[in-house]
């Protein structure tokens, strides 16, 4: 009895663990199935009655999720994309071309830019944007998306690339190659697993951002999920079942990557918290 | 042999852009924000030297200085309330076979979402009406609690949040180290008879001390970084009394056009931030010896 009792122990307080952050997001998805307020105070916890999913279609189609919902989808992938490839590209030149000197310094300029918190360039950064006269446009969070993400992903594909054994090029070197394609065709995609962690990191940070996006742009139609669902949770503050249903629409297609990319999205954050 | 590897033309086309963004973006703010800090800036323009004042009276301002108060008290809770927990959790996970990667992936899927749905979740559960919580505590007789208007129980109730959100993020962290650990140190631990916890207490949290010094680390710069929460939550409210120092800064430099005061404010947040760091380092993550196996 002791023995399955020190067995069972442990799984007790986990699943007590578990349950707490599992009930939250039951509770919104319940709910987001059900008619109003009312409907939700009546039977906070009962099973929706019917799945009627025209909580879904208003909020996509009337309140705008929709959009939100592409402005983040193609923001959080560009500015991703963009950052890897430049970051990429520099990983190579100083852990791979033969400027030892300048490579030491670049780097170690660039890592700086980790010891800088996020929030504290925010002022200065609104008047850069609006300076450069692109406040208000998705170009104002674009840049800073992709400049943000630059230090931590140059310093996670440096030191991948390091370790690329060096024969590679010097075969590439005898057959005539140019450093270009040396890049795209050896280089790169060795470091496939790589790019693809931190690409992760930066769509998973852009996807998330709220703070620039919520004072760089002001428009509705040009707003991400993030600052979207805050001004539609303001605008609804009375119908919680179609909060509810805006939450899952944020929430589920960062869900579903996390369920196929898991063991990547884990190691790469961690990884890079720990390095940074 | 003159190897295209060699080539400054080349070279220079793969750093350029990155140097050029990180430059506009990090490099050149910086400088700005140490400008307009002493400057009285209102944004649009008298922008006058006015050396020391935004710094004098960032420290005579009553509300900036509970903020940092705020700030404090959620460094504190993290540190002393939250670290706890994560080692404990951390062991429990790692002490099972069955379920651990279920485990594992479940309390680290909230430190994935976005802060401010988080945020507006958390919101909803503490809704005073129909929220989760006070539709449990309505069972046991429990009468209305306003979980975010209520001054006092407001700055809980945004920790308590901020926990949920993150501790699964360092219960990770902290597994892996022990998952790392190799198995016979264990395993001659329990020859010798050491119970469950003796082996944990005595042999895997001394292993494990300098991830902890880490997620300690990463706490303290996590408690100066919160804002997002903060901002969808409550606003700073109610009566300021969860306002923390980024968003009384936010709001000072947005709401109030206070540029040059919240840029002031912003150089504080920086310089704590180095200072609590520095201090860690020193104090406390120096005088532990790195311990080999």
């Amino acid at each position: 009895m002791p023995a399955t009792a020190k067995k069972v122990i442990p799984h007790l307080f986990m699943i007590a663990y578990v349950v707490v952050i599992l009930v939250p997001f039951l509770f919104v998805l319940f709910s987001s199935f059900k008619l109003d307020n009312n409907e939700i105070t009546q039977h906070p916890f009962a099973f929706p009655k019917h799945f009627s999913f025209d909580n879904y279609k208003e909020t996509w189609v009337k309140a705008k999720i929709s959009v939100y919902f592409f402005n983040s989808l193609y923001l959080a992938f560009s500015a991703a994309v963009v950052g890897v490839l430049l970051a990429a590209a520099t990983a190579f030149a100083i852990t791979r071309m033969k400027l030892e000197k300048s490579s030491q310094w670049i780097y170690q300029f660039v890592l700086i830019g980790m010891l800088i918190p996020g929030n504290v360039l925010f002022i200065a950064q609104y008047f850069l944007v609006r300076d450069l006269h692109i406040l208000d446009t998705h170009w104002a969070l674009f840049l800073p998306y992709t400049a943000g993400a630059l230090p931590f992903s140059v310093l996670l594909l440096a030191a991948f690339m390091r370790a690329i054994p060096h024969e590679l090029e010097e075969a590439g070197t005898v057959d005539g190659m140019g450093a270009i394609r040396m890049f795209t065709k050896i280089i790169l995609p060795l470091s496939i697993p790589s790019l693809v962690t931190v690409f992760i990191i930066n769509f998973l940070g852009n996807w998330n951002e709220y703070l620039l996006s919520n004072f760089f742009i002001s428009k509705d139609s040009l707003r991400t999920l993030p600052t979207g669902m805050v001004g539609f949770r303001d605008a609804f503050q009375m119908n919680y079942a179609l909060i509810c249903t805006g939450i899952v629409f944020s929430v589920l297609p960062v869900l579903i990557l996390y369920t196929f990319l898991q063991r990547q999205i884990i190691e790469g954050l961690t990884a890079g918290s720990v390095k940074g | 042999m003159k190897s295209t590897l060699r080539n400054p033309y080349v070279y220079l086309l793969f750093v350029l852009p990155t140097i050029i963004l990180y430059c506009m973006f990090f490099i050149y703010p910086t400088i700005t924000s140490f400008v307009y800090g002493f400057t009285n800036w209102d944004g649009l323009n008298h922008k006058a030297f006015i050396g020391l004042d935004n710094f004098v009276n960032a420290f005579k301002d009553a509300e900036f200085r509970s903020s940092i108060w705020n700030n404090l008290i959620i460094l504190l809770f993290s540190s002393c309330i939250q670290v706890p927990l994560i080692v404990v959790f951390a062991l429990l996970i790692s002490s099972v076979k069955r379920f651990q990667g279920f485990y594992k992936t479940t309390v680290f899927m909230p430190s994935i979402l976005s802060t401010s749905i988080i945020g507006i979740l958390w919101g909803y559960i503490y809704n005073p009406d129909v929220g989760l919580l006070n539709s449990i505590l309505k069972n046991f007789g429990v009468e209305t609690i306003y979980w975010l208007a209520e001054p006092k129980l407001a700055m809980f109730s945004i920790l308590v949040t901020n926990a949920w959100q993150w501790m699964g993020f360092y219960i990770v962290l902290i597994l892996a180290a022990i998952l790392a650990i190799p198995k016979d140190i264990d395993e001659a631990a329990m020859i010798d008879g050491a119970t469950g916890v003796q082996r944990a207490w005595y042999l895997t949290v001394p292993l494990i001390k300098p991830i902890i010094n880490v997620v300690i680390m990463l706490s303290i710069a996590g408690a100066l970084r919160v804002v997002d929460i903060v901002l969808v939550m409550t606003g700073g409210g109610p009566a300021g009394s969860t306002d923390v120092m980024a968003s009384y800064m936010v709001n000072k430099a947005i709401k109030f056009g206070d540029y040059g005061y919240g840029s002031a404010l912003s150089i504080i947040i920086f310089a704590i931030a180095l200072i609590l760091t520095a201090l860690y380092q020193l104090l406390i993550a120096r005088r532990q010896e790195r311990i080999e196996y």
